[in-house]
């Protein structure tokens, strides 16, 4: 545990240079199947608003693991009609330079289907999604990042980890959210264009420094509401172990649980590459 | 007002039929010109429309020609700073074996980008209802279709639809359900969307995309963008609006342009005669009133405006029928011209029957028809206004032509036949060789009274052998009225020169296709992907050409791409096929370049050889160095041979199939050339290939002989709408003779009259009238196969310099000729019977007393 976490102030630092013009720190968050809110590009400036940095910070601290690995289903609720699907997904290092791997397993016209994201500290994830019928790998462009994820509330945008430098934040006040008292962070991107939202409102519960709710608008419209439940201590890592995505615009939701949670594994790197979801997927 | 109530209305009503007959000139006339042009607008806007629906938000459109282009250029272009979003196509015809449903167009996209370019409008207005967005990119065998195509066969989300794949037949399912309107209106209905992988697969297409569509980001303009990704992805490529598309496609269908416009022309010329000669007969029946108007005071002007104004309201009358027979020409004709298209470049462009009637045209075609009513009219009746009393009563007078004039006509002969001449010295400007063609027509009708006279004259005495009385009579009847006689003679000489025109091109065309079939196609066997030769939607893996090799009785098998590229901004057809391998099986002379040079520097990949009518269309000279763009960029290759070549009607390049792998970086084949051995029946070859192959791929076999009646069905479609000149122009030439017979034997009634007083007997006048009308015709006859000798002169040579670059050999078409004798010469006898008649059968006392 420890050494990972050496492993990842290391890595910290690697990324601190190369966005070194910034006054900010890099501080990346896991992307949303991760447990954290979508994308949240959220970054501090220590000059402007010291507290919601740390806050940040605090909550990146806390859930920095080496690996992760569950199990999920995945319900889409859309007009009264309702999809199960089931997945696997592992994940090696954290934040910008993590690799992730996500594999349906059921229902059966969806088995094998698989995406591999590799993360990156001063930009965009790239992003493939391997098709077992065709038996052929597509590279999900980056323009294309805004469009929902398979059919579910998530977008593309919503599965990547961004630079923490490339959003200002403030905090909002403190706010109390299904009887929990939270604080409220507002995070908003530097760069518009790098993302399709302008802002995030995110609720961080004071107990257990973990995300409780994420809001994220377009202009002033809210366009995503990310709701976390189901809080247990897994390996002593506090997590989420339910999410749910309401996509404001449709009034479709989408509910996550994750299952058989482990953190820390031993991973391959040989694991998170176009070959290995070839393998797994077929 | 009241001299048109008062003194035309009752002439109308009491010649109404020669009146409707006249008025048919101007209605033929227009109605061609609106028929043939409303029908070429409505394929082109229904291709537009096709373009534009599919298109949805799309800004730009890049393109390789048929090739396509590795899958990397997807992300090169989407990496260009100012493209918002960019999407790759696939855009397939496959055939669904679903009754009575034809072809469907599948349109691979990448649904995952694609939304932001198309709006699908899904049944429901929600994609996750519909389908399962997850299932549908996962499972190769979803489609989406048209609400309107689901609800003609019964499908509903999870039905079966059958298709003809590369792989063979296979079952898609449906996943989605388009709304009608939007993207799903085009190809009416037809229109299915699929996965852009599992479009690849399907279709042969390997790991290429056919076409990238995109879409600007704000702040950028598109020739921004244009020009950064022309930039980025090389000159190789096209990147156009896709309004541009729509041009490429007209470039297509310019050919008949130029031919129906042409037509148009000379349906209101002939209309013209019709009606000039119609006038002229009129204002010599009724030169008695206008005699007498004159003498009650009536000015010159008051004369002359009344025919202008009779001709107006003929010319009002005419347009406005002329317009709807347009229309309904252009109906029958739409469907000829889009499945000329369909079977020449495998695009099925559904026009779902509605017309597209430009305004503009009708409105033009209108004018034009009144206008040249009133141009013909305007000869007449300027000889009507300048009518005395006292000549008004010497009937026949007006009919002849003074010497002087005759003079006068004959010298503006000689000097347009001269400037003619002069025109086709330097006839390499368009502008000059046109002003030739026209002085031409122009100089042999003003010679046709003096040319009509002589020949008459000529006729006379063998026609007085036949029948000494009567055919001297006949004879002397046209010989006194020249002016009548050349006016039916122009004609009907004009509508058989455009008979012969048509003829002389489609026999040439017929000539020379048979002749390079005898060279060039001389395979046994040819393996396509179609059953249209011409369908671009599947590709066959170069594999399958290794696999038919070693077929038992399989000679030699030339592997032939035939993809259409963009060259010069007009799409030709490259043929890649081993260079070596043709010279040994099916080699051609060079109509320019040498032999040995042309094959050894083709097959080496060191040079391209083009079709003689694309070097006409493109100006291409040996030794030439040709840009051709590739998806790696431009390939510099000197003209090393031009052959005779009529694969594409835009023009052929050939090069080595080797370096069309490399610079293409394409291995797959359109078709495979197949050459059995020495004693094996190609029937058996084929058998064997569909035996081995026909299951697990789509694959079609023709023998040579079907093969050249494939082509010979293409080009008698092709010249289908010549053949409709053609009747249409004999049509014409028979109703000037119908026309202006009856009104010329109708306008020597009293003269017959006089005759059958002074003891002539009916036969004989029957005969007389008879004879006349055959003399006409034949004169008519004669004077439009001279003409037309001259005219499909200029025919071959508009054919070669602007409409196919094809440089066919002069025929004379001899067989046409010999057939119009009969058609013509029976038509004029047929015409006479009912007027003769009536002159034979009338009460004496009336003929006496008309006019």
């Amino acid at each position: 545990m420890n050494e990972a976490n050496a492993r990842q102030k290391a890595k910290g630092k690697r990324q601190k240079l190369q966005v070194r013009n910034r006054c900010v720190s890099t501080v990346l968050l896991p992307f949303a199947f991760c447990l954290l809110p979508f994308a949240l590009l959220l970054s501090g400036s220590r000059c402007l608003a010291q507290d919601a940095r740390t806050i940040i910070e605090e909550v990146q601290k806390r859930n920095r693991t080496a690996s992760q690995r569950y199990e999920g289903t995945l319900q889409v609720i859309d007009n009264k009609k309702i999809t199960d699907k089931r997945w696997i997904y592992k994940r090696k290092g954290s934040f910008g330079e993590s690799k992730s791997v996500l594999i349906f397993t059921a229902p059966a016209e969806v088995k094998g289907v698989a995406l591999l994201i590799v993360n990156h500290p001063d930009r965009a994830s790239d992003q493939w999604m391997w098709t077992p019928s065709l038996e052929r790998e597509r590279r999900i462009a980056f323009q294309d990042r805004s469009t929902r994820f398979f059919g579910t509330d998530f977008s593309f945008e919503d599965l990547e980890e961004r630079d923490a430098g490339q959003s200002d934040f403030k905090l909002l006040g403190d706010d109390k959210l299904d009887g929990v008292d939270c604080w409220l962070i507002e995070a908003r991107p530097k760069e518009a264009k790098q993302s399709q939202y302008t802002s995030v409102k995110l609720w961080v519960r004071k107990d257990h420094w973990m995300f409780m709710q994420a809001e994220s608008y377009v202009k002033d419209t809210l366009a995503r509401r990310m709701n976390y439940s189901d809080f247990a201590a897994v390996q002593g890592i506090w997590t989420a172990r339910t999410l749910t995505i309401l996509d404001a615009r449709r009034g479709s939701r989408t509910i996550m649980r994750l299952e058989k949670l482990a953190y820390n594994e031993p991973m391959k790197d040989d694991d998170f590459t176009i070959q290995a979801l070839r393998r797994e997927g077929s | 007002m009241i001299l048109l109530r008062l003194i035309s209305w009752p002439y109308v009503r009491k010649h109404l039929l020669r009146t409707m007959l006249t008025t048919a000139g101007i209605v033929l006339g227009v109605g061609v010109l609106v028929g043939m042009r409303t029908a070429n607008e409505t394929v082109m806007g229904a291709f537009q429309h096709t373009v534009d629906k599919i298109a949805g938000a799309t800004q730009l459109q890049i393109s390789a020609g048929d090739t396509g282009f590795e899958e990397d250029v997807l992300e090169r272009v989407q990496s260009v700073p100012g493209v918002r979003t960019a999407s790759a196509v696939i855009e397939a015809v496959a055939a669904t074996d679903l009754p009575g449903q034809g072809n469907l167009m599948i349109l691979g996209v990448d649904m995952t980008g694609d939304r932001s370019l198309r709006e699908y409008s899904f049944e429901s207005g929600d994609e996750a209802v519909i389908d399962d967005p997850l299932v549908f990119l996962a499972q190769a065998d979803s489609l989406m279709v048209t609400s309107e195509f689901a609800a003609r066969n019964h499908l509903q989300t999870n039905s079966r639809v059958p298709l003809r794949t590369m792989e063979g037949p296979k079952q898609f399912t449906v996943r989605g359900i388009m709304k009608a309107g939007g993207m799903a209106s085009a190809f009416g209905g037809n229109l299915a969307v699929m996965d852009v992988y599992a479009a690849q697969k399907v279709f042969g297409r390997g790991r290429r995309f056919d076409r990238i569509d995109l879409a600007v980001k704000d702040g950028y303009t598109v020739p921004q963008v244009r020009q950064a990704i022309q930039k980025a992805i090389g000159p190789g490529f096209t990147v156009e609006a896709p309004t541009d598309r729509g041009a490429q496609f007209e470039s297509i269908v310019a050919a008949h342009r130029i031919s129906i416009n042409i037509s148009s022309v000379f349906a209101l010329l002939i209309g013209m005669f019709i009606i000039y000669n119609s006038f002229t007969i009129a204002v010599t029946q009724r030169r008695y009133e206008i005699g007498i108007l004159r003498a009650l005071g009536a000015g010159r002007g008051q004369i002359r405006t009344l025919f202008l104004m009779e001709s107006f309201i003929e010319g009002v009358i005419g347009s406005a029928v002329g317009l709807a027979l347009g229309m309904g020409l252009a109906r029958g004709m739409m469907g000829q011209i889009g499945g000329l298209i369909e079977s020449l470049y495998g695009l099925d462009q559904p026009g779902n029957g509605v017309l597209s009637a430009d305004p503009w045209l009708l409105g033009a075609s209108f004018a034009v028809g009144v206008l040249t009513s009133m141009f013909a009219a305007l000869l007449p009746a300027n000889e009507a206004s300048r009518v005395n009393p006292v000549t008004a009563l010497q009937k026949g007078k007006a009919q002849e032509i003074s010497e002087k004039e005759t003079r006068l006509r004959g010298w503006a002969a000689v000097i347009f036949g001269a400037v003619a001449a002069g025109c086709l010295v330097f006839g390499a400007y368009r502008f000059i060789f046109y002003f030739g063609f026209l002085l031409t027509i122009l100089g042999a009708l003003l010679l046709t009274p003096t040319i009509a006279l002589g020949i008459t004259r000529l006729l006379r005495p063998l026609l007085s052998r036949l029948r000494p009385v009567e055919g001297a009579l006949a004879a002397d009847s046209l010989i006194q009225a020249p002016r009548r006689t050349a006016a039916t003679v122009a004609a009907l000489m004009l509508s058989l020169t455009m008979v012969v025109g048509f003829g002389g091109v489609a026999g040439a065309s017929y000539h020379s296709i048979t002749k390079w079939m005898e060279i060039a196609l001389n395979p046994d066997l040819v393996v396509a992907t179609s059953d249209n030769l011409a369908s671009r939607t599947y590709r066959f893996p170069a594999s399958l050409g290794e696999a038919i090799r070693k077929l038992d009785g399989v000679r030699v098998v030339q592997d032939v791409s035939a993809p259409r590229i963009i060259f010069r901004g007009k799409p030709i057809l490259l043929v890649a096929i081993d260079i070596t391998s043709v010279q040994q099986n099916a080699p051609r002379r060079p109509v320019q370049g040498d032999e040995t040079t042309m094959y050894r520097e083709a097959s080496a990949g060191r040079g391209i050889i083009a079709a003689e009518n694309l070097a006409e269309l493109q100006h291409l000279r040996l030794g030439e160095v040709v840009d051709l763009p590739t998806p790696a960029g431009v390939l510099h290759l000197p003209l090393v041979g031009i052959v005779e070549d009529y694969s594409d009607q835009q023009g052929t390049f050939l090069i080595d199939r080797t370096l069309y792998k490399r610079a293409w970086n394409d291995d797959t084949c359109s078709l495979f050339r197949v050459y059995t051995a020495k004693g094996v029946s190609p029937l058996e070859v084929r058998q064997k290939i569909l035996d081995r192959f026909g299951g697990q791929s789509k694959l079609f076999v023709f023998t040579n002989q079907e093969l050249r009646n494939y082509i010979l069905k293409i080009t008698d479609q092709w010249f289908g709408m010549s053949y409709a000149q053609i009747f249409v122009a004999i049509f014409v030439a028979i109703l000037g003779i119908v026309n202006t017979l009856t009104v010329s034997i109708t306008d020597r009634r009293r003269e017959l009259g006089v005759l059958q007083a002074v003891g002539a007997l009916r036969n004989q006048i029957r005969h007389t009238i008879w004879m006349e009308a055959v003399t006409v015709g034949l004169v008519g006859l004669l004077m439009g196969l001279g003409l037309g000798a001259i005219y499909l002169y200029y025919m071959l040579e508009v054919l070669r310099r602007d409409v196919a670059g094809l440089r066919l050999g002069y025929e004379f078409p001899v067989s046409i000729a010999l057939a119009l004798f009969p058609v013509i010469l029976g038509a004029a006898l047929l015409s006479a019977l009912g007027p003769a008649e009536a002159a034979v059968r009338g009460s004496l006392v009336e003929a006496l007393e008309y006019e």
